[in-house]
């Protein structure tokens, strides 16, 4: 295996990494919505890796990356529009206090 | 043998590695975004130093919006976005350090042991790659890229009927109308 694709692998593990720490760790509703936008961006490290380093023929690789990037711009959409929905009903988007459907 | 590709593939993903590290180590949310956007925009140089041009200069400009538009929304929403008071935002910390090391560490042993058979050691150059991209988007993946589009429109609409405050109907205005 080439030391290239062996790093750009090993990169995306790591965002992967520290974007589960924060997804999980943080109370902040846009915090960790940058959390996934980490675990996503260690997505399309290793997609384009492949797409270079074994597939470089093929622009279905590249079309991968677009995908991602738009489930990121959608999870932006979503998200802000229900951080706005939360902070005009509670005041605040901290998720220590949605329990609003705990059984 | 490490090459040039390689040390600028080494370096800026480190430092995106960093600056996705120091999103979580800062009490300031605009500090945060700012990071994120420095991690987003060194990516998108490796995927420069990797030859996807398209997607490299797509991810920068991309990001460059998205984390300014995250910025104003942190400032918007925190009662403290410069982190001056310091106030902790994290819960569960221990375990989801566990679970953020696990990951990283089953993502390398993926990496590292599994056999990805022969390696290329040219890509086709930055026009070829747009047309090949562009003939693939309005060819065979047309359908997902369709798609693609209606479901950020469909999200862009649901998102809009979300955050539209709610419409507060009179009662004595409509019973007044009713009236008359």
């Amino acid at each position: 295996m080439s030391i290239e694709l062996l790093l750009a692998l090993i990169t995306g593990a790591a965002l992967f990494g520290v974007g589960v720490y924060g997804a999980l760790s943080q109370t902040n509703l846009v915090m960790i919505m940058m959390g996934i936008e980490l675990i996503l961006a260690g997505a399309m490290v290793n997609l384009v890796a492949f797409w270079r380093y074994l597939h470089p023929d093929n622009p279905a690789g590249q079309m991968f990356v677009l995908i991602v990037m738009t489930v990121m711009a959608i999870e932006m959409t979503v998200g802000f529009g229900v951080a706005i929905a939360r902070f005009r009903a509670k005041g605040s988007v901290e998720m220590e206090e949605a329990t609003d459907l705990k059984g | 043998m490490i090459t040039a590709q390689a040390l600028y593939i080494g370096f800026f993903g480190l430092a995106s590695v960093w600056f996705g590290i120091v999103v979580f180590r800062t009490f300031s949310m605009v500090r945060s975004a700012l990071a994120l956007l420095f991690s987003q925009t060194a990516l998108g140089a490796m995927f420069l130093s990797m030859q996807a041009e398209f997607l490299g200069v797509l991810q920068i400009m991309m990001m460059a919006t998205e984390m300014s538009i995250m910025a104003i929304f942190m400032v918007m929403f925190m009662m403290d976005p410069g982190g001056l008071g310091k106030m902790d935002m994290t819960h569960q910390k221990r375990l989801s350090l566990v679970a953020g090391i696990v990951s990283f560490v089953a993502a390398v042993a993926v990496a590292v042991f599994v056999d990805w058979g022969p390696v290329a050691s040219v890509a086709p150059d930055a026009e070829q790659q747009v047309v090949d991209l562009g003939l693939e988007l309005l060819g065979r993946s047309m359908l997902i890229f369709e798609t693609a589009g209606i479901t950020i429109l469909t999200a862009m609409i649901a998102a809009t009927a979300v955050a539209i405050p709610p419409v507060k109907r009179n009662p004595l205005k409509g019973t007044a109308n009713h009236e008359h």
